[in-house]
């Protein structure tokens, strides 16, 4: 009996034991993604229901057992057309973007040139100088409001409402974030792709333990989806959170799967927010959406 | 036997309590989202309607013992362990399915279909009938203490090397399991 409690007290004493270089880490098997939506035909197969945002099938969206098919995309805009929350951050972010951008400064810091918000969004994440790193676009806009005085934390309604005005302005435009050629950008999709197929957490799960091999799979009442288009429609309106930028999400897979979150604007979020933007290249910027 | 394993779970228990806090004194990563002077130092975060700042309230449960995504976490993932079951299985089965059901134990159900219960996973193997499959209680116990040791790929939670579910609950488990015909 005794024996059997050592693994126990070793875990334990290996948690103490910090380690100078990088740590023994599990690894799911790693696939290889195209960094592109339509890279989801070799993954999961349900892109098929999903590319066409305008026309989707609507009889399978009103059947719990056939809408994981459509990638929760009967929820995006202009399939869904009802006024949700989102929209009540679009027209606070909008006004919160007049108030910082009166000398059109804000908008500039933001990247947009000659003050045109129109598909800023399918531009980010991108590498900032500024910054020296790759950021992503509420990141950036914390940063660009602290110029202009005013507290948007990361995270925050307030940041992601600029965030959703932002993105609104590019709704419909394909995201387009070049992942493929030798420079930062590709360097964080690559470790987004590794943290993606990292195991941790009190369960020993990565993301890809469900989200590349067990779409389609119920998990009790909730069914598995593809990675593949889903960074296109955050920030989002989420009945619980109110507003939930991606990496508030990532929060919520952790301590849903029992893992030390991250602080909004991390490294390790932004590298998979990197990685997940690239699998939605090609598809439209779907802002402002909801979800459950 | 069981005052034994009451006194071994008590001693693991405090061991876990010490370290898990005493590891992180000086090196809590900067990017973790806690308090570090909360007995359980994992934050949630809490987003207030029309605020540019975001709140932080306490999450029901400590995870800073467990290896998480930050770069600077430099504590290795434990390794696949194996044991042995040793004695009688000594397991009750009432127990076992309260554990399979409960969402901070076992939680068999999320991933398992379970007898009786509505909505079960679909990702891991059917329990029903479990009995019929007569396989011996010492390679089920170390299926559920670390599975990693028949498949290196599995994705089902190591419950006994994290620490999730003590040597007893195990034995629980797998009355309950044997006694599903």
């Amino acid at each position: 009996m005794k024996r059997t409690f050592i693994p126990v007290l070793m875990l334990l004493a290996g948690i103490t034991q910090a380690q100078a270089e990088a740590p023994y880490r599990e690894y799911d098997p790693m696939e290889n993604y195209l960094p592109h939506v339509r890279g989801d035909m070799q993954l999961s197969g349900s892109y098929k229901y999903w590319k066409d945002p305008k026309n989707l099938d609507w009889r399978m969206a009103g059947n719990p057992e056939e809408n994981w098919k459509l990638n929760w995309k009967f929820m995006d805009p202009p399939f869904n057309a009802s006024v949700h929350g989102g929209h009540f951050a679009a027209d606070r972010g909008e006004s919160i973007f007049q108030e910082l951008n009166k000398t059109g400064r804000f908008a500039a810091c933001l990247g947009a040139k000659k003050g045109n918000l129109k598909g800023l969004r399918t531009r980010y994440p991108m590498v900032r100088a500024d910054l020296n790193h790759v950021a992503g676009l509420e990141e950036v806009i914390e940063r660009c409001a602290a110029k202009e005085g005013r507290v948007l934390q990361n995270g925050s309604y307030d940041n992601s409402a600029v965030s959703v005005y932002v993105a609104s302005q590019s709704t419909g435009s394909p995201i387009n974030i070049n992942v493929t050629s030798p420079g930062p950008l590709k360097a964080a999709f690559e470790r987004g792709r590794k943290l993606f197929h990292t195991r941790v957490g009190r369960s020993n799960l990565a993301c890809s333990s469900c989200h590349t091999h067990q779409i389609g799979l119920h998990l009790r009442g909730t069914v598995v989806t593809t990675p593949y288009g889903d960074a296109a429609h955050f920030p989002v309106y989420r009945t619980r959170y109110q507003l939930q930028s991606l990496h508030l999400r990532f929060a919520e897979c952790n301590l849903a799967t029992r893992t030390q979150p991250l602080l909004p604007g991390s490294r390790p979020y932004t590298d998979i927010e990197v990685f997940l933007t690239g699998l939605s290249n090609g598809y439209p910027v779907s802002v402002p959406s909801e979800r459950d | 036997m069981r005052i034994g394993t009451i006194f071994l779970g008590l001693t693991a228990f405090i061991a876990h309590s010490l370290l898990a806090h005493s590891a992180w004194s000086n090196e809590l990563p900067s990017d973790f989202a806690v308090n570090p002077s909360a007995v359980n130092m994992t934050l949630e975060p809490k987003v207030v309607v029309n605020s540019g700042r975001l709140e932080w309230i306490p999450f029901q449960r400590d995870l800073t013992v467990w290896p998480s995504l930050s770069y600077e976490d430099k504590r290795p993932t434990p390794k696949a362990r194996k044991v042995t079951l040793e004695g009688p299985l000594n397991g009750d089965p009432v127990r076992g399915r309260e554990l399979a059901l409960s969402r901070d134990k076992g939680y068999c159900v999320i991933c398992h279909e379970l007898p009786g219960e509505a909505w079960p996973g679909t990702v891991g193997a059917l329990l029903l009938k479990f009995k019929k499959h007569n396989y011996p209680s010492e390679l089920v116990f170390q299926q559920i203490f670390d599975s990693r040791v028949f498949n290196p790929n599995s994705y089902m939670p190591p419950y006994g090397t994290f620490g999730i579910l003590n040597e007893q609950e195990i034995r629980d488990l797998v009355a309950y399991l044997q006694s599903l015909d």
